[in-house]
């Protein structure tokens, strides 16, 4: 009898468990329904693609059905949630709008592991996508490398676009012992397209506009620990624009400069902490250069009052302290490239490296009226800085192992 | 100063009010390792709830208005989802451990190997990534208690005591600290309290008194397991942006270190977190902590690697430990399920 009792109350507990989390699944505790990060519930697409040119990537399904369970085009994401509201959603919502305009099907593949991903995780994650049906794969964070360099030599007939990237040879690079680039003359992927950005010149802009404006305490806050070269390019960049700007201006300015707590490109309570002490100590603004690290320096600028330059896509919708944001044109740069590779003229960037910066209209501020909120700065002063950016009359230091040396006039640069 | 005090609480509360559901439980007799899990899945529901009625557009209309009473509201409204949720999730520790006379170490490694995979494996369903976060805005924006609420401009100050324990603090903390100080009263000073202590000390004497220790044990857990919950959506509230991803970095592991270094007692548990908090704090932070407002970061300005800073709340942790541990003093019973039969 007492087991009796026993076993339904152990039943009613399960049963309860189950209800509180959500009423379909049933509490089977395999830990390797939650470690499979490649294993997606797919949702029908409430999708017509008949319907014109779509242009809102939030309207797309992330999930989508295919009804044969193909999908043409394969997202293999970076670090970092996949609705980090920057890099990777980004990137996504490129694959998402040419997928949704040209009626293809789509789906993204997240490495398992998370930020502790390796590059067995990645390749087997870029295997999914190809077995899964991917005439293209698409390939976000300089981190996938590796990866991709096997995933491009195990089908050589899948064209990979990898972004932030640049062209990949066959074999990896060797270095010797004082960390110089030992000869490498292995043959070039055809296979796989780098397409990178001049980040410093979005960089440059934000900060100078910032300056101008009138901030004089400014913060950076990078991702990657100072190893992603993307993140490096916009920190450098936006150093010399705040220089620039306090040049002009005859003024002196402070920056704090952190890569700290970054490396996984995550939100942390350790980074909240860092920059609520910046913006308690008077930093006015910290541009959060990194996918979901701007929670945790947004929430900080809530607290204290203070701003925030975002990154790599228009963050104004996120926050209202969201002064500006140093963009990228990801989602064009995919669908160009994906343009190309059902147009038939891969060839022509595949084995290539794209460096996409202001003649090409991909990196910048966004100018719309909602997203504008300097006070002093005007889109016409914006306007011309970008012109002398193209004419090539104002050229940014795109090398970003010069900053170390790199004696600054008008900044005192408290590197963190 | 005020950037120190104001920080060192928000790590530090959490892991007080942790620390005591584990001493609620462990004064009843039950060892409650689960408290990270049951941090992590009270954490999850929080955040969820937060997020669901964000959806619903119930809040939405006070955050417009500018309404802080009303997002307090709120804010206490998620706590004690989570805590109610936490409570119903200790109950399975309490029925292995007390019903069924498991070893309650096992018992509460398994709702700790549990929780982070189902509260992951339910944010996927949810949200199909690895990270829950609010619907809109962010926990500052929502929650947290500032100066504008009470009038004052972006430049005027409020005085130090103001500025320090009102301009941009959260509810949750002076409510975890009301709680802690309550329950404290509630196990020291009260029937139900003798009695619960005793069961953790000695059962079958309990028993011969006519004290019920299965329902004592099965009290002590569920309280623990609510102030635990409650606690884990604090953490994630106050420190995390509202945000649940199956982990709350080992704040609940953290809370038994505090609650074995506090003696299984209330005041020396509050100051045990309140030192952990500090140096938490001080790792995070240590480049801009000017103490006396000088202009001078003195921490910064030692040269000392920021590894060192970060190693340190661990590293105090585990010297503390090392000195006090041998005076420490456990409830008797703890651990033993309890026997009718047993003398």
């Amino acid at each position: 009898m007492k087991k009796l009792v026993a076993l339904l109350l152990a039943l009613t507990m399960v049963l309860g468990l189950a209800a509180c989390g959500n009423g379909e699944t049933t509490t089977s505790e395999d830990p390797a329904t939650s470690a499979s990060q490649t294993g997606e519930t797919e949702t029908p697409e409430s999708e017509d693609p008949a319907t014109g040119e779509i242009t809102d990537p939030d309207s797309i399904e992330d999930d989508m059905l295919a009804d044969d369970g193909v999908y043409q085009i394969g997202f293999v994401t970076d670090v970092g949630a996949l609705k980090d509201k920057s890099f990777n959603q980004g990137t996504y919502d490129g694959v998402k709008l040419y997928a949704a305009n040209n009626g293809l099907s789509y789906k993204y593949y997240q490495p398992a592991n998370g930020d502790a991903a390796t590059d067995d995780d990645r390749y087997n994650a870029m295997v999914a996508a190809v077995e899964g049906g991917a005439q293209v794969v698409v390939c976000a964070g300089y981190l996938q490398e590796a990866a991709i360099r096997r995933a491009a030599i195990a089908y050589p007939d899948v064209p990979f676009i990898f972004i932030d990237g640049y062209p990949i040879q066959e074999e990896a690079t060797e270095y010797d012992a004082d960390g110089n680039a030992l000869p490498n003359d292995s043959p070039i992927l055809e296979n796989v397209a780098g397409i990178s950005f001049q980040e410093e010149q979005a960089g440059y802009l934000a900060g100078y506009a910032a300056v101008m404006d009138g901030f004089i305490s400014l913060g950076f806050s990078g991702g990657g620990g100072g190893e992603n070269a993307a993140c490096n390019r916009f920190g450098y960049g936006y150093l010399q624009g705040i220089n620039a700007a306090a040049a002009e201006k005859d003024i002196t300015v402070d920056v704090n400069f952190s890569w700290q707590y970054g490396a996984n490109f995550q939100a942390s309570t350790d980074l909240q902490t860092m920059i609520s002490g910046w913006y308690a100590n008077g930093t006015e603004i910290v541009f959060a250069c990194g996918g979901s690290m701007f929670q945790s320096i947004n929430s900080a600028a809530s607290g204290y009052d203070g701003y925030v330059i975002g990154v790599d896509v228009d963050q104004s919708g996120e926050s209202d302290l969201v002064i500006t944001s140093a963009m990228k044109g990801l989602s064009d740069a995919v669908q160009w490239a994906l343009g190309h590779v059902y147009d038939d003229t891969f060839d022509t960037i595949g084995g290539t490296g794209t460096s996409l910066g202001v003649n090409d209209n991909a990196v910048g501020l966004p100018t719309s009226d909602e997203a504008w909120r300097f006070e002093t700065f005007s889109v016409e002063d914006y306007e011309a800085l970008y012109q002398q950016m193209v004419d090539g009359t104002l050229v940014v230091d795109a090398d970003y192992n010069n900053q170390a040396t790199t004696e600054w006039t008008n900044l005192v640069l408290h590197e963190i | 100063m005020t950037f120190l005090i104001q920080q060192t609480m928000l790590y530090a509360i959490p892991l007080m009010i942790v620390a005591l559901a584990g001493v609620f439980a462990e004064r009843s007799g039950i060892i409650n390792l689960a408290l990270e899990g049951i941090m992590i899945f009270g954490a999850f529901i929080g955040v969820l709830f937060v997020n669901l009625v964000q959806q619903a557009g119930i809040f939405n209309a006070a955050y417009e208005a500018g309404n802080w009473i009303a997002l307090q509201g709120f804010e206490l409204l998620a706590m004690l989802v989570s805590a109610i949720m936490g409570a119903v999730f200790s109950l399975l520790l309490s029925f292995a451990s007390v019903n069924l006379k498991a070893d309650q170490t096992i018992g509460g490694t398994a709702l700790n190997l549990m929780a982070p995979a189902l509260v992951l494996f339910f944010i996927r369903i949810i949200a199909s990534q690895n990270t829950l976060q609010m619907a809109t805005g962010n926990a500052a924006g929502w929650f947290m208690i500032q100066k504008s609420d009470f009038g004052y401009g972006r430049n005027e100050e409020m005085g130090f005591f103001g500025s320090t324990f009102i301009d941009r603090t959260y509810l949750a903390t002076y409510v975890c600290i009301l709680l802690f100080i309550i329950l404290s009263v509630l196990l020291y000073k009260t029937r139900f309290g003798l009695r619960l202590r005793s069961c953790g000390e000695n059962p079958q004497a309990a028993d011969s008194l006519g004290i019920n220790v299965y329902k004592m044990r099965y009290a002590g857990t569920t309280i623990s397991g609510a102030l635990a919950g409650m606690g884990g959506f604090v953490y994630a509230l106050t420190t995390a942006n509202c945000s649940a991803n199956g982990d709350v970095a080992g704040f609940g592991f953290l809370a038994l270190a505090v609650m074995i270094f506090g003696n299984w007692k209330p005041l020396n548990i509050a100051g045990a977190s309140l030192l952990f908090g500090l140096f938490k704090c001080v790792a995070a932070a240590y480049t801009s902590i000017d103490i006396n407002g000088d202009g001078v970061f003195l921490l910064a300005e030692l040269g000392i690697s920021a590894h060192f800073y970060r190693l340190l709340p661990y590293l105090i942790t585990l010297v503390v430990l090392a000195f006090t541990s041998k005076r420490s003093r456990a409830p008797k019973a703890e651990g033993i399920p309890y026997d009718k039969g047993q003398r």
